[in-house]
């Protein structure tokens, strides 16, 4: 289903300095499967996930998403393709502080024109399944970070994308809130997402219901 | 040499336009030699991200020139106060041996470049982007025009002599002139009807055949034929005199600046009608531009026909 073949990136700082953040590195990940990155800072993980999400793209070889070749899609072809196929939950959340739980996740569904009806089942649905329905009308700005983590995960899968990508996604919580996020993870596998979480979050490793840990190191795969 | 607000206006946005155009030509020229979207490769991939600046950059600059173009020629016709004899725009054209060409130059380029536009819009539309070669190498060949109206427009507006009496467009425009101009007055007016709505009706024809080409080809003849009946004969009308025929004068306040008008239906009429034979798209879009294109063009006849037609209700007579 994702496949990168002999992606490398390089990151300009500037004229005389580059960062080579992935070397020429080849991965498939399945269709329903559940893949962790795991590295230290740095390693290039996040760089991944951003690749698949056609967020950036490579400096050389292509990332295919179901034999689509999004690496080289024009950015307005690759808003639709995230928009139609990825849930992303970042590690600060990027949710909109000023905006209420409920708006923050129908965000996603504004380009789509949907009726408001439905847009509001949509968002009742979401919201109950990760448990955030009791606040959707409070601000963000005044939930706790496991609330805000919630209403993250709600807007990364109101719009029922195959791919849910997470960059360190328990990186602000405590140990609690981190299994709870973990459970939620669990449901989401069960519902046949594919899965792909960069993290160096301990808790994650050794999952039983984790179907690959990679390890990504200097930009390489470690296999 | 004049520079009233108006010229000083083109100078500085020909000047911000050309600079931005050789930025675009040179990536234009890269991108149109090592283009290869199937490649992975990291020159491709900047490839990509300077096709993307280079069509903007083209994009801006055609989008605004197009429109400018009847700034330009309202410049023109504001500049013709200041020049001793002129009473329009056709004096102003005609005080340099550059303005008749600087004009032709021009309504070559506007065709090309709204083309352009059409051709990126279509590109842009489809995400293995596949005009892309061709669109940049168009811009290569309007790189070349583009800058040579640059040029001539300085040129032309430098040697404008302000103390040196010019033509009014009375003795420009008459059966008695020596220029080429005239030789449309010795068309019999039948003739140049037949030919007029004739052209319209064929597109209609070609239209009904849905043949693309035919199409195009008599959008392309009927700007020729459009423009010539208007000189030679709906100008009479527009002007209710027998005598004037300038195609300039109607874009002045006194007729209410129906010119505008006038010429952007046609433009906007024939450069559909020529897109439908030559832009790619689907059947559903080149249905557009022929709805588009005979529509616009339905309503350049319709406009023209109308002032004879109401001069004759008013006054029982043709001129």
């Amino acid at each position: 289903m994702i496949e990168l073949k002999d992606v490398t990136k390089i990151y300009e700082v500037n004229k005389n300095e580059s960062v080579r953040a992935l070397s020429e590195i080849n991965l498939k990940i399945k269709e329903g499967e559940l893949v962790i990155l795991k590295g230290s800072s740095g390693s290039g993980k996040s760089t991944i996930l951003s690749l698949i999400a056609a967020l950036s793209k490579p400096t050389s070889g292509e990332v295919l998403v179901d034999t689509k070749k999004i690496s080289k899609l024009p950015d307005n072809f690759s808003s639709e393709y995230r928009r139609d196929n990825i849930g992303f939950v970042f590690q600060k959340y990027n949710l909109i502080p000023n905006l209420s739980v409920k708006e923050n996740i129908l965000l996603p569904l504004v380009p789509l024109n949907l009726d408001a009806q439905s847009m509001h089942q949509m968002s009742e649905s979401v919201m109950q399944r990760f448990h955030i329905e009791h606040k959707q009308d409070v601000l963000v700005r005044n939930l706790s970070g496991g609330e805000q983590q919630r209403a993250a995960i709600a807007r990364a899968n109101i719009n029922n994308p195959k791919i849910i990508l997470a960059d360190e996604p328990t990186a602000n919580l405590d140990e609690k809130l981190s299994l709870h996020f973990i459970e939620m993870l669990r449901e989401l596998k069960a519902s046949n997402k594919t899965i792909v979480i960069a993290t160096h979050d301990p808790l994650f490793f050794g999952l039983d219901f984790v179907d690959r840990e990679i390890q990504v190191h200097n930009g390489s795969l470690v296999l | 040499m004049i520079l009233t607000p108006e010229v000083l206006t083109l100078f500085i946005l020909n000047i911000l336009f050309a600079f931005f155009a050789i930025i675009a030509f040179v990536l234009s020229v890269k991108i149109f030699l090592q283009w290869d979207l199937n490649a992975t490769t990291q020159r491709q991939y900047i490839l990509e991200k300077q096709s993307f600046l280079a069509a903007t950059i083209i994009k801006y600059i055609f989008a605004i020139k197009v429109p400018l173009f009847l700034f330009f020629i309202f410049t023109l016709d504001k500049i013709s106060h200041v020049l001793t004899g002129a009473m329009c725009a056709a004096g102003v054209v005609d005080a340099t041996q550059y303005g008749t060409y600087l004009l032709i130059l021009k309504v070559i380029n506007l065709y090309i470049f709204a083309y352009w536009l059409m051709l990126h819009r279509a590109d842009m539309k489809d995400e293995n982007q596949p005009y892309t070669k061709r669109k940049f190498g168009l811009f290569i060949a309007a790189f070349f025009l583009f800058m040579a109206e640059v040029i001539i427009e300085g040129i032309m507006f430098g040697a404008i002599d302000v103390d040196k009496m010019v033509s009014c467009c009375g003795s420009l425009y008459s059966s008695s002139a020596t220029s080429y101009v005239s030789n449309i007055f010795r068309i019999d007016t039948e003739v140049l009807l037949v030919l007029f709505y004739g052209n319209f009706l064929l597109m209609g024809l070609f239209y009904l055949l849905k043949n693309r080409y035919l199409f195009a080809l008599s959008n392309l003849s009927f700007i020729v034929s459009g423009v010539i009946t208007l000189i030679a004969f709906f100008g009479m009308y527009i002007y209710q005199l027998p005598t004037h025929h300038c195609p300039f004068c109607f874009l002045q306040n006194d007729y209410y600046y129906v010119g505008y008008l006038i010429y952007f239906l046609l433009f906007i009429g024939t450069f559909s009608g020529i897109g439908a034979g030559l832009l790619p798209g689907s059947n559903t879009s080149r249905n557009k531009s022929y709805k588009i294109s005979l529509l616009f063009n339905g309503l350049y006849v319709l406009l023209l026909s109308l002032y004879p037609l109401l001069f004759y209700v008013k006054n029982g007579v043709w001129l």
